[in-house]
């Protein structure tokens, strides 16, 4: 471990050869003052703030890219290493402007921290200052770039940790300025963490300008609930409301980043279509009225509609906390239903909870390959993704099989084309030709399989790759032959020793899956239940629009006389008025405690950072009264801890995917997959606005090749489904990818 | 005069492979292809010429070639240092127009000591002329089979190619121009690692200066001993200097080191008509200024220039008379390193705008008292503070000037006018009456 | 857009690096484009040798501002380069800079009305015992007097 023995500021310390000052520094709290160095980003050494005096070494060395010898003796604050930083300090300050009252950096500066301790209290600069026009880079980050120090944080960041290179140092000397080539905005999904590594006002939260200041907010801890990540996070809330989401560290999870759904989405909580008061829907029109009137309503209209408790849905969306899915799944079996389900979005629903996956978020930074099938990470699962690239940094490669060559932030090698309808086909062929070069038998239902090449290439990579996972994304929600497909990649995964990552499902979904958050063999999955059978439902966060696979089955069945719909939701929109009977406000992200589970199965649980804007209430809360209303068992609890126990004391079925059918499957349709843009992806961040305007959140494309158009009779331009049409040579045949921020038309 | 980098110089065609070969030229390169010289004995020969780097910073070339790992797998680079930009230095360019194949069989001998089989020649952008003659050299080079794979039937492959750069100074730094040839800005990178480590496209590289390598084939060629003994203790050999300014015949020459200063200011035919010697900048504008006596008592060596309070540089002696006005010529200079930061690190990017802009205010007629201690101030604070020596370049020459100009300096700001100048012209007038 | 001809120039530069190491033609990349396009570079020719070179257009960009040989704005036909720096001033660049910029009516950095000629001081070009010096094109020419200037300049068309 520590081979070598060094001095600082007189105090002997071990460490190892060749490691950074500066390092050694921090974790022996020894203070050295800095703004370009990172700890996960390179070493520039370009500010020199941090430059101490090394014994024997004339001049003074800056402590981040100076390595650590056997007898070095350092000084961080003798006259000469003093001497050093305070004319750094200096410099920096003389181009820097003095507008620190109306920073929205002010109060968490490095600079002015710095400057504290540093800084002179007269400038002897009497030159004019610099001044850098602003361009603009987009809707999330505010520049003022007369602040910048040039430090080139953020340049480091979109080279190494964005893997897109989009800001840089431009011109030189004095007049080097950090900018980006375009200005029609940064393109990164992480861009956001620029604002946190901009050590001064230079790059700030633009949704953010002049809302509070940064001392005037309440910071709690909190965890982000977008996806399967869970990335630690600050809420930093003002008079009652939250006006900025920074991360929060945490190496195992998110490192020191967020994605910037975590960050901007919180815009949404303050929309103007909160749900404030409950309401509930006499003769066709709309009531404001109190809790207990509503409860009433709601508990009543329940009763009458479901003639049986098999009558009785209960749906919820993919983003609940842990308690809520547990309560309301309680709710809905002790009613007497086994009519419950999150996976609205899924086409093909058998009641096998899905394929488990086996290496953690740290593991897959030391994967040596990845198969990607059927995602496109870096949107779906920012920072999963993120740790696919650290791999790849490190000599990973990455093939994939998708419906369409997407721009990930790393080189891909082999990228097989294949439409939804195909997949099977092709996952068949890349597991006959693993098969076939291991020298095993292959399962019966592969004899007529021969593997092309590109399969067999495919495969070669698997087999050679000595710690390879198999990431399996989102788009396999809304393929009609999901689980076949589930189970040739198990097959694929074992015949090759690989890991698997299964991030089809985001949000909390392994909060739900952990609780049964859906139908055993007696109940109904959400999209069987809109068929006659069901009279009433109890939607948890459920929006009628985005949210399910076949929207207008669901609305329709909604909006029959003879079905009664409670609503619990945090917003309201007009498709929700016109299915629901009674809306019961609830608080949403950061106004209830919780728990999400994450992808490395880790439960982490937050509490409330706000309190519910109006009359909303937290779910959990909501579902125990209304179990008490309908005179249900085991729901006296005091608070939400108990009912954390109790969930986490659940485990799921583990289920297997081997004795599925394989015979006949038609794949000569056309077939169409809809992605959301992922910042539609739930009810709080398709209300935040500034996402909206981002260069990702305007995606809007139904993508199709020139043949297919062909066939549909569509051309550059024309809507297809509501959606532009775009000819690109980059899609399977026979299919449209529709990638957009509109709801689900298909 | 002229014995090694310079010995063409008035052949006919002395560019020309015939008259390369014709003087001895590729003796060296052919004898180690057919395996007459070993990599250690040629380090050795080279140590025991006292050949010093001639970019500037005067690194012992022997000790720094036997630096790189050269046993290490995988490739390693050559690279030359053409980017000849110091105000105030050309003789590279001389070499280029003049003697490029001594270049390449310098570099393709530093090939094939440090085993490596490429090399990059970085010419400034604007060697228009030098980098057409140094292509015709290579072509001659490649047809005569002395480049290639396999030369002459050995196991030795070197292959060279010329880099043109685009215009910046910094980029004569060696890391600056690593980063240049990887087709980036030219940012000088923090050491270590160091070139002869993590060079060129992340791999070993050694990286001299033109006159270096030019150097080479003539050291090995008549002996290690032999150059030491054409200089002086600590500085062996000759060395080019270009003597510009107020000159009668500005020019380059090689010439022993060790010349005394009075004789290389002699052969640039003395200072103009009528003028008297004021002060010498003895090795490029990053170099302290000294006044005339100290200058006309030092000898053109590493040693003797350090002892009068400057540095032998690059060899670029800029010599000023009695109607140079210092603060007109420090504000140049000042510019030029404010125009020519690279502004990666804050002492350089802040400093050098900072002390432009004091100085020029002061040419303007707007000094201040207190403006030539914050400038001093100001320097002392970029000194040693910097990724590379440009701060201390741009720091050097104001201090050095106020050092041993202070009262025309105070004349400036007092009056807000030369002093040089007017008593210039005082004398013109007097003399036109 | 690049022409095939600057291409062919341009892969002539690439085939000197290592595969991988396209990059290192960009100088030279944007050298030829600029000199295709008249003297000058503008945002799409940056975005073209990014393409071409497989670059971010920042990385392009950068380069392109930093180098002083990039010009980002029309120039002349011809651009006089004229040193002034110190060997050049001692011989008396300044006079003739200024005799320069009555004799085309234009100041340094500025193109003559004709679009013929523009004048630019630039920092020393290594040619300091021909000074004072200036470059036009690939053309150094040193020791410059008032005669010679005129000479020069009445022989660009």
């Amino acid at each position: 471990m520590s081979d070598i023995e060094i001095e600082i500021d007189g105090q002997l310390v071990r460490a190892n050869q060749g490691d950074s000052i500066i390092n050694i520094a921090d974790r022996e709290g020894i203070e050295v003052p800095r703004f370009c160095y990172h700890k996960k980003l390179s070493v520039a050494a370009n500010c020199r703030m941090c430059l101490v005096d090394v014994e024997g070494v004339p001049k003074a060395q800056p402590a981040c890219s100076t390595p650590a010898a056997n007898g070095m003796k350092i000084h961080t604050k003798n006259d000469k290493a003093k001497f050093a930083q305070k004319a750094v300090m200096e410099f920096l300050l003389i181009n820097h402007p003095l507008d620190c009252p109306i920073c929205d950096q002010g109060g968490e500066c490095e600079l002015q921290d710095v400057a504290m301790e540093y800084g002179s209290d007269v400038s002897k600069f009497n030159e004019g200052k610099r001044i850098v026009p602003d361009k603009g880079i987009g809707a999330l980050i505010q520049t003022d770039m007369t602040r910048c120090i040039h430090c080139t944080r953020c340049v480091r960041f979109g080279a190494e940790v964005a893997g897109i290179v989009e800001m840089g140092g431009t011109g030189r000397g004095e007049g080097v300025k950090i900018e980006p080539f375009l200005t029609e905005g940064i393109q990164s999904e992480l861009s956001g963490n620029m604002i946190d590594v901009c050590p001064v006002g230079a790059l700030t939260s633009k949704p953010f300008r002049y809302e509070a200041r940064t001392w005037q907010m309440n910071a709690v801890q909190s965890v982000a609930r977008h996806d399967l990540v869970g990335s630690n996070i600050y809420t930093q809330s003002y008079r009652g409301k939250v006006k900025r989401v920074v991360a929060r560290d945490n190496d195992s999870i998110n490192e020191t980043w967020i994605s910037d759904r975590d960050r901007f989405s919180y815009e949404g909580l303050n929309h103007e279509s909160r749900a404030l008061k409950p309401k509930v829907k006499i003769d066709g029109l709309w009531q404001e009225t109190d809790w207990q009137e509503a409860l009433k309503f709601a508990i009543d209209g329940i009763k009458n509609n479901a003639n049986s408790s098999e009558q009785f849905g209960v749906l919820s969306s993919k983003y609940a906390s842990l308690e809520e899915f547990y309560l309301l799944q309680k709710l809905a079996r002790n009613f007497g239903t086994e009519n419950i389900d999150f996976r609205l979005d899924q086409a093909q629903l058998s009641n096998a909870s899905s394929l488990e996956s086996t290496i953690t978020l740290s593991e897959i930074e030391s994967i040596d390959h990845a198969l990607i099938v059927g995602s496109y990470t870096r949107l779906e699962q920012p920072m999963i993704n993120h740790r696919i690239r650290k791999a790849t940094l490190n000599g990973a490669s990455v093939n994939t099989i998708n419906s369409k060559k997407f721009d990930f932030n790393y080189k891909t090698g082999l990228d097989v084309l294949t439409s939804p309808q195909k997949l099977r086909a092709t996952l068949q062929s890349v597991l006959k030709a693993i098969h076939n070069k291991t020298n095993k038998d292959a399962p019966s239902f592969l004899s007529q399989v021969s593997p092309e090449d590109i399969h067999n290439k495919i495969a070669d990579d698997l087999i050679e790759s000595k710690n390879g996972v198999i990431v399996l994304g989102e788009h396999l929600n809304s393929n009609l032959d999901s689980i076949a497909i589930t189970s040739l990649i198990e097959q694929i995964a074992s015949a090759a020793d690989l890991k698997i990552a299964n991030i089809t499902l985001s949000g909390n979904s392994l909060s739900a899956e952990k609780v049964g958050f859906m139908p055993d063999e007696k109940g109904m999955s959400a999209a069987s239940m809109f068929n006659e059978s069901t009279k009433a439902f109890l939607l948890m966060d459920v929006d009628l629009e985005y949210d399910f696979f076949d929207s207008k089955s669901a609305q329709d069945c909604f909006n029959q006389e003879d079905v009664f719909v409670v609503a619990l939701s945090s917003f309201e929109n007009q498709s929700l008025l016109n299915g629901a009977d009674v809306i019961l406000p609830m608080a949403s992200y950061y106004e209830t405690s919780g728990t999400h589970i994450n992808f490395d199965g880790q439960a982490q649980s937050f509490s409330a950072s706000v309190k519910s804007p109006g009359d909303s209430k937290p779910g959990w809360k909501i579902i125990k009264v209304m179990a008490d209303l309908f005179e249900l068992e085991g729901f006296d609890y005091i608070d939400s801890t108990q009912v954390k126990e109790q969930a986490l004391q659940l485990s799921r079925n583990k289920s297997s995917f081997k004795d599925v059918d394989f015979e006949n499957f038609d794949d000569s349709q056309i077939t169409t997959h809809w992605q959301y843009t992922p910042y539609v992806t739930d009810s709080v961040t398709r209300r935040a606005s500034a996402l909206q305007k981002t260069n990702i959140g305007m995606i809007d494309s139904a993508f199709v090749s020139e043949a297919t158009a062909k066939k549909l009779g569509i051309g550059n331009d024309d809507l297809y489904l509501g959606v532009p049409v775009s000819i690109v040579d980059s899609v399977a045949e026979d299919y449209v990818f529709v990638h957009t921020n509109q709801a689900r038309k298909a | 005069m002229n014995e090694v980098c310079f010995k063409n110089l008035d052949k006919e065609n002395p560019a020309s492979i015939a008259t390369y070969e014709a003087n001895g030229g590729y003796k060296v390169w052919r004898k180690i292809l057919n395996g007459g010289f070993t990599p250690d004995e040629i380090i050795q020969e080279l140590k025991t010429s006292g050949l010093r780097g001639r970019g500037g910073a005067g690194f012992p070339t022997g000790l720094k070639w036997s630096f790189m790992p050269r046993n290490q797998e995988g490739q390693k680079y050559v690279v030359c240092n053409s980017d000849e930009g110091e105000p105030g230095t050309c003789h590279d360019r001389d070499i280029l127009r003049y003697n490029p194949h001594s270049v390449i069989e310098g570099m393709a001998i530093a090939g094939f000591v440090m085993n490596a089989t490429v090399g990059y020649n970085y010419i400034r952008g604007e060697f228009m002329e030098p980098y057409y003659r140094f292509e015709e050299a290579l072509k001659d080079a490649y047809e005569a089979g002395l480049l290639g794979k396999n030369l002459l039937g050995s196991d030795v492959s070197f292959d060279l190619y010329t880099h043109l750069g685009a215009g910046a100074y910094i980029c004569g730094e060696e890391t600056a121009l690593l980063e240049s040839l990887e087709g980036k800005k030219g940012q000088p990178r923090f050491k270590p690692p160091f070139p002869a480590n993590v060079g060129l496209f992340g791999k070993p590289t050694t990286i001299n200066n033109t006159e270096t390598f030019a150097s080479v084939p003539e050291i090995l060629s008549r002996g290690g001993q032999w150059f030491a003994d054409l200089g002086v203790e600590n500085s062996g050999g000759t060395k080019c200097f270009s003597v510009t300014g107020s000159v009668k015949n500005p020019a380059n020459f090689e010439v022993p080191m060790g010349t005394p200063f009075s004789k290389l200011l002699e052969l640039a035919g003395g200072l103009k008509e009528g003028r008297k010697l004021k002060a010498v900048i003895p090795g490029g504008s990053s170099t302290p200024v000294l006044p005339a006596e100290t200058a006309m008592n030092m000898t053109m060596d590493y040693d003797s220039i350090a002892n009068a309070g400057s540095m032998l540089g690059a060899g670029s002696v800029i010599v000023m008379d009695d109607t140079t006005c210092m603060v007109k010529t420090l504000t140049r200079l000042a510019h030029f390193y404010y125009d020519e930061s690279c502004g990666q690190c804050t002492p350089c990017r802040e400093g050098t705008g900072w002390l432009y802009r004091m100085l020029q205010r002061i040419l303007d007629g707007n000094g201040k008292e207190e403006d030539l201690d914050l400038l001093l101030s100001v320097g002392e604070k970029i000194m040693g503070n910097t990724i590379c020596a440009l701060g201390d370049a741009a720091a050097t020459p104001v201090e050095s000037f106020i050092k041993h100009f202070r009262d025309e300096f105070e004349y400036y700001i007092q009056n807000g006018r030369s002093m040089v100048e007017e008593e210039h012209n005082l004398v013109e007038e007097e003399a036109s009456v | 857009m690049i022409s095939n001809e600057a291409k062919k120039e341009i892969d002539f530069w690439v085939s000197k690096y290592p595969e991988g190491r396209e990059s290192s033609a960009v100088m030279q990349a944007l050298t030829i484009v600029q000199k295709e396009n008249g003297g000058s570079l503008n945002s799409e020719l940056i975005n073209d040798v990014a393409e071409y070179l497989e670059m971010p257009a920042i990385s392009v960009q950068e380069v392109a501002t930093f180098y002083e040989n990039y010009n980002h704005k029309p120039v002349g036909k011809h651009v006089l380069r004229f040193c002034h720096n110190i060997s050049c001033m001692l011989n008396g660049s300044d006079e003739l800079i200024s005799y320069l910029e009555d004799k085309l009516g234009v100041k340094t950095g500025e193109v003559s009305k004709d679009g013929l000629v523009s004048v630019k001081k630039v920092e020393c070009l290594g040619a300091c015992v021909g000074g004072p010096m200036c470059q036009i094109g690939d053309q150094y020419h040193e020791h410059l007097t008032k005669d010679k200037l005129d000479n020069i300049l009445e022989n660009l068309t």
